[in-house]
Formats: C-alpha cells, sequence, structure tokens
C-alpha cells in the first residue's frame, strides 16, 4: 500500500474543502478542511515511516524527498496555529501547497528509490532544517497573501456580504511574524549545516553552485526582511508584501534553480 | 382539534396600544384563556413588537371570541389608549395551516420587524416553556413548537438570513472582530457620549472588549457613561496620550470640524509599534480627518461608510427572506400531514372496529353452518362473501346516491384513492409456508 497516494486523496480533499468553504462562506466547510489536513498529515508521517521499512531507507536529501518533508512541516505548523482559532481560513493556501508539494516529493519517492548512498549526518541535517525552514517561509507568505486580501477588503469599506470569510489582520499579522522569525533561523541553520556538509566531503566552506549561491542570496534578503521587522519595527502591511516578496525569491532561488541545473 | 392564532404585531398596531396588551407574567393569562371545554391548549408570546395567542381549539367559532374577550378583558392593563387603531383593528387571526405557518415564520425570525433579529427564537422560546409551566401546553402545540424551533434553526443553518448584522452599532463591532483576533486585551477610546456611541460599546462589550476610556467636552458625563461600562473618564486636552495607548475609537461628539487629525494619529502611531487602530466617527460633522484612513494599520469607518454595510447586509437579508419561505412553507405542510394524520386516528379506529365486528359475526354464522355438517367449501364461499358483500355495502350505497354532481365526482375519485383502483391488482401473496 503506497502511503503517498492516500496522504495526496486527504491533501486533496483538504484544498477543495477549504476552496468550497471560503468561496461559499461556510466555515464548517473550512473546518473539515482542517480536519482533512490533520489526517493527512497522519498519514504523510506514517509513509515516510514506511520509507524505513526497508533495508535501505531513501535519502532524503534529494530535492522531491526535501520538498514532501516541507510540506508536511508546514502542514504541521499551520495545525498548531489552530489552537487560538479564526485561522481555518489559511487553509486555502497551505492545503493546495501541501497536496502540490506531496505530489511532486513522492514521485521520486518510492521505497528504494534513491537508496543506497551514504548519506552523511550533515546533509541529513542540512535537508531537514532547510525543508522546515522553507515551510515555515511558505506559511509565513500565504498568511501574507491573506493579510494583503483582507486589508484590501477593509480600506475598501466593502459590505461584509460576498466578501470571504478571511482571518482577522491581528491573527495574520501574529503567524506571519512567527513563521518569519522560526523560518529564518531554521534556514539559517540550514545554511550552517549545508556549510559543515561541503567542508567535509569537499574540504572547502562554500561549493560555489548555482543552487548554493542562490540559496544565500535569498537568505540574505530574508535577513534584511527579519532585520526591518523586528529592529526597524516595520509596519503589518509592510511585513505581509515582504514576506510574500522574500518567499517568492526563496521559491526562485532554491526551487527554480535546483530544477534547472 | 383546530389551531387558531390572534394577535397583533408592530405592523398592525402601534406602540401605545402594543404596551398597553403586553404581559410580562405569562402564567396567570395562559390560566384564565386555557379551559379543556373549548381552548385545550395555549401559548401566549408577549413581546414589544408583538402580542400573540396561539391555541388549540375544540370549537373555533367559540375560541375566536374568547379569545378577543380575552385580550380585551384579560391583557388590557386599564382603559385602551388613544392610539389611532382599535383593538377590533389590530388584531389578525390565523387559524389551520395559516396559524402554523406564521408561528414557524416569527420563530425563523422573517417576521419581524428587523429581519433575522435572534432575539425573536428565545422569546418565543420561554413563552412555550412558561406555557409548560402553566399546564397550558399538551402534545398538539408542543409538537407545533418543537417543530418550529427545528425550522428556525434549519432557516438559520440553510440561509443567510441572519449572517450580517444591520445596525450601525453591530457593523461597527462586526468590522473591529476583521481586524482583531479578540477584544480580550482591547482598549476602547470614547471620544463624545452619544446614544449611538453607546450602542456601538455595547456590541463590542459583548464581543468581550476589556478597557473603555470616555474623553468629554463635559467631565461629568463621561464620568456617568465610565461608571456604567466599568471605564475611565477624560477630559479632551489628554486624547493625544489616550489615542497612543488605543486600539478601537470611537467619535461622536459636537464640533465645526475634526477633532482627531491626521498628525495626531500619525504621533500616536509611533509611539505604539505599529498596532492597528480601528476608527469609528459616527460624528456629523466628521470629528475624524478622513486623510487618517491613508495610514497603513489604520482602518476609518465614517457613519455613511457603515450605513452603506449596514444596508447592504439588510439588502442581502431580504433576498435571502425568499429561500427562508421557502423553508417554513415546506416544514409548514410537514406538519399539516402530521395534524392530519392525527385528526385520520378516530376513523381509523372506527373503521377497524366496524370491520372486525363484521367479521366476529360472519365467522359464527360460518362456524354454526360447519357444525351442521354443510359442505366445507360452501361454508367458506359464503362466509368470505358476506364479509365483502357487507364491507362495501356502505361506500357502494353511497356511491350510488349522490345527487349533487360535485360532490358525487369527488366521492367517485375518493374511493378510487382510496381503494387504489388506479394501482393495478395486488399481487397475491404466497400461502403461508411456501419458499418464495
Amino acid at each position: 500500500m503506497n502511503l503517498h497516494v492516500y496522504t495526496e486523496m486527504f491533501y486533496l480533499a483538504a484544498a477543495v474543502l477549504a476552496t468550497l468553504g471560503l468561496s461559499l462562506r461556510q466555515p464548517q466547510l473550512s473546518r473539515a478542511a482542517v480536519g482533512a489536513l490533520a489526517v493527512g498529515a497522519l498519514v504523510h508521517a506514517a509513509a515516510f515511516l514506511q520509507l524505513h521499512e526497508f533495508r535501505l531507507p531513501p535519502r532524503l536529501s534529494g530535492l522531491r524527498g526535501a520538498v514532501s518533508l516541507a510540506a508536511w512541516v508546514g502542514t504541521l505548523f499551520f495545525l498548531s496555529l489552530m489552537r487560538r482559532g479564526r485561522l481555518q481560513a489559511l487553509a486555502v493556501i497551505v492545503a493546495p501547497a501541501a497536496f502540490l508539494g506531496a505530489f511532486f516529493g513522492s514521485r521520486g519517492l518510492s521505497p528504494g528509490a534513491e537508496a543506497g548512498a551514504d548519506v552523511p549526518l550533515w546533509a541529513q541535517m542540512h535537508v531537514l532544517l532547510a525543508s522546515a525552514g522553507f515551510a515555515l517561509l511558505g506559511v509565513a507568505c500565504a498568511a501574507g497573501l491573506l493579510f494583503l486580501a483582507q486589508r484590501r477588503s477593509l480600506k475598501r469599506k466593502q459590505g461584509l456580504q460576498g466578501r470571504l470569510v478571511l482571518p482577522p489582520l491581528e491573527s495574520l499579522d501574529r503567524v506571519n511574524a512567527l513563521a518569519l522569525s522560526v523560518g529564518f533561523l531554521l534556514l539559517s541553520l540550514a545554511l550552517l549545516t549545508g556549510v559543515m556538509w561541503t567542508l567535509e566531503i569537499e574540504g572547502h566552506l562554500w561549493p560555489r553552485s548555482p543552487h548554493a549561491n542562490a540559496t544565500l542570496a535569498a537568505w540574505g534578503i530574508y535577513a534584511v526582511l527579519v532585520g526591518a521587522r523586528w529592529l526597524a519595527r516595520q509596519g503589518a502591511t509592510r511585513a505581509a508584501q515582504s514576506a510574500v516578496a522574500g518567499f517568492a525569491i526563496l521559491l526562485v532561488a532554491v526551487l527554480g534553480v535546483g530544477m534547472l541545473t | 382539534m383546530n389551531l387558531l392564532l390572534v394577535g397583533m404585531n408592530h405592523r398592525t398596531a402601534p406602540l401605545a396600544l402594543r404596551e398597553h396588551y403586553a404581559v410580562a407574567e405569562l402564567g396567570p393569562p395562559l390560566a384564565k384563556l386555557v379551559d379543556r371545554d373549548v381552548i385545550s391548549e395555549a401559548v401566549l408570546l408577549s413581546t414589544c413588537n408583538r402580542v400573540e395567542a396561539m391555541v388549540c381549539a375544540a370549537r373555533p367559532d367559540v375560541a375566536r371570541l374568547r379569545l378577543r374577550s380575552f385580550f380585551e378583558r384579560d391583557l388590557a392593563s386599564g382603559p385602551p389608549p388613544d392610539a389611532g387603531v382599535s383593538l377590533g383593528d389590530a388584531l389578525y387571526e390565523f387559524s389551520g395551516s395559516e396559524a402554523v405557518r406564521h408561528v414557524f415564520r416569527v420563530a425563523s425570525s422573517i417576521d419581524s420587524m428587523v429581519l433575522g433579529e435572534p432575539q425573536i427564537l428565545g422569546q418565543v422560546k420561554d413563552s412555550y416553556r412558561a406555557a409548560v409551566e402553566a399546564g397550558a401546553c399538551a402534545s398538539i402545540l408542543t409538537r407545533l413548537y418543537q417543530h418550529a424551533f427545528a425550522t428556525a434553526k434549519r432557516v438559520r443553518n440553510e440561509t443567510r438570513v441572519a449572517e450580517r448584522p444591520v445596525s450601525v452599532a453591530r457593523v461597527a463591532a462586526e468590522l473591529a472582530a476583521e481586524v482583531f483576533e479578540s477584544f480580550g486585551e482591547k482598549t476602547a477610546l470614547l471620544v463624545g457620549a452619544g446614544e449611538m456611541i453607546e450602542l456601538a460599546l455595547e456590541a463590542m462589550r459583548e464581543a468581550g472588549l476589556a478597557r473603555v476610556r470616555i474623553a468629554n467636552r463635559t467631565r461629568a458625563r463621561a464620568e456617568a457613561l465610565a461608571s456604567r461600562f466599568d471605564g475611565s473618564a477624560h477630559g479632551l486636552e489628554e486624547l493625544p496620550e489616550l489615542l497612543a495607548g488605543a486600539d478601537v475609537m470611537l467619535t461622536s461628539i459636537g464640533g465645526d470640524g475634526p477633532l482627531v487629525l491626521r498628525e495626531d494619529v500619525e504621533r500616536a502611531l509611533r509611539g505604539r509599534g505599529h498596532r492597528p487602530l480601528f476608527v469609528i466617527d459616527l460624528g456629523v460633522p466628521r470629528n475624524v480627518d478622513p486623510r487618517v484612513d491613508e495610514l497603513d494599520g489604520v482602518y476609518l469607518y465614517d457613519v455613511d461608510d457603515l450605513g452603506r454595510v449596514a444596508e447592504a447586509n439588510a439588502e442581502e437579508r431580504r433576498r435571502e427572506k425568499v429561500r427562508a419561505e421557502a423553508i417554513v412553507l415546506e416544514e409548514a405542510q410537514r406538519f399539516d400531514g402530521w395534524l392530519a394524520a392525527l385528526a385520520a386516528v378516530p376513523t381509523i379506529r372506527d373503521l377497524r372496529a366496524r370491520a372486525e365486528r363484521i367479521r366476529s359475526q360472519e365467522l359464527e354464522r360460518a362456524v354454526a353452518r360447519l357444525q351442521a355438517s354443510e359442505a366445507p367449501r360452501e361454508v367458506l364461499e359464503a362466509l368470505t362473501r358476506g364479509i365483502v358483500n357487507k364491507l362495501l355495502h356502505a361506500p357502494i350505497s353511497k356511491l350510488r346516491g349522490q345527487e349533487d354532481r360535485e360532490q358525487g365526482l369527488a366521492t367517485l375519485e375518493a374511493a378510487r384513492t382510496l381503494f387504489a383502483l388506479d394501482e393495478g391488482e395486488p399481487e397475491a401473496e404466497p400461502p403461508q409456508g411456501e419458499e418464495s
């Protein structure tokens, strides 16, 4: 039984329910989407464990494995936010992203695929931290997008009818700040472990690959964004715009360059 | 048993008349109304917008007169006021299916002055509870009101008739909830002390608003309001400092020009770490410089903005009313079906007793003939023929004896329906013990 297929099914169901919940203004559908995401995350965890039933576990240091891991971590982070309520609508971005991540990741992640390689500890840690950081910055981007949509409708003074039921601005800003801070920290640690990995296998600190250079540039941009948020006391709107722009750059740097090279 | 409703509401009676017949204690008048002979069950509803008595009556004509005198003698608090409308003109009547539908519409809040307002369902529940406690409610009205509550729940779940607020105060509170996660740690600053501002504050207090600060030209008025809302009173000169600590600002104060300028808010924002500020300006002329809305993190709504939102919400409720009416009609028909089935019970009982009597008589006769050693087949023939003839004698005589053409056709139609003559021959049941 390929648990990745079931994971995709639950994430897809969550995406459909979240979209319907938001467009039809039915909060119970949004809550059902969160439930489907939670089940999907459980099955996803079981799918990762299943890979290790085999003598030669597949390495997760490949791009596909890392994307699948990022989808899982992002989903878990989103679910952990549910304790403070009224954020269900965020599932409208998280669920499709989780589905796409799981779908893309599972295509190269069957038991035995990429197996046999002797993966150093630094590499495993690098991928785990980078995936988690990537996922959290993705959630910050999602919160930023919804913040901008909610702000726009409030500023336009639209009637409440026909409007999407989005989370309060304050909640979205809180998610943005938390995800940005923790995500940046994880991304920084991923860079550090990446350097250690390179040092161990190549004997120098920086691999000078396009992927590594693009990632370093993205990290630099994020460092500026986080500094602006916490040191320059940037406003919530600018922070939301920055989170969206920053993640777009990171996507290009990590996924785009990674796939091209 | 007949259902009858007599009452008045905001459309048929002015406030002076409604308050004259309104009652606070429902038990005593109910005790006077229910008298087993004419009215077996009753529920009395008395709110600021309606006074209605719903009864279950054995004799509807007498009950109708009884209900009108009930309003005149038992509900009236003294001589009738000069309200421009007499009691006779103000009272409306519904009976049977119409009464059922009216109760469902009232409980579902589609007969209310403010369409979709949530209080009416609680008031109907209270009036039903009072009737039960007074012993005035039995099986039929219990079933009717339980069905009404279920219908109201369905209307609320399946339509948007009550989804969005339509009062300016509630709209303000709802918009604030789109900015803030909760009101638990929030501070509201009130500039002025008008009625509108109080209503908006009450709506936010219900949502859990933590702190209230009131700034007014007349400090005594601010103190009076502050004591009501457990807040603090301030003079207008403290406005700049108060603004820095506020999350929501409500203004409604007289004056020639804006009291709060863009520069004031800009300065306050710098000292508050870019926390959002929600401003509701209910003043006419406006108390807050409109350019404040250009600032990031500030959401300014004036009285026109709120009015537009409230009107758009009301328009949506009106559109949803059509769907709500369809649900009410469907549920009322379902209840009518139950009531009709209830009315059929005595007839079914009589029909069965008559058939049983015929069967017993024919069986006695057959047993006697068998004991006289007559051929069993002939006895069985006579037995079954006798039962069929006697069962069909009365309906066939009625069918042949109809003189009025219209009624004759209706009876023929009823007979064809009752005996399922157009549904083909029923399949013969297999003899017992035979495997199919």
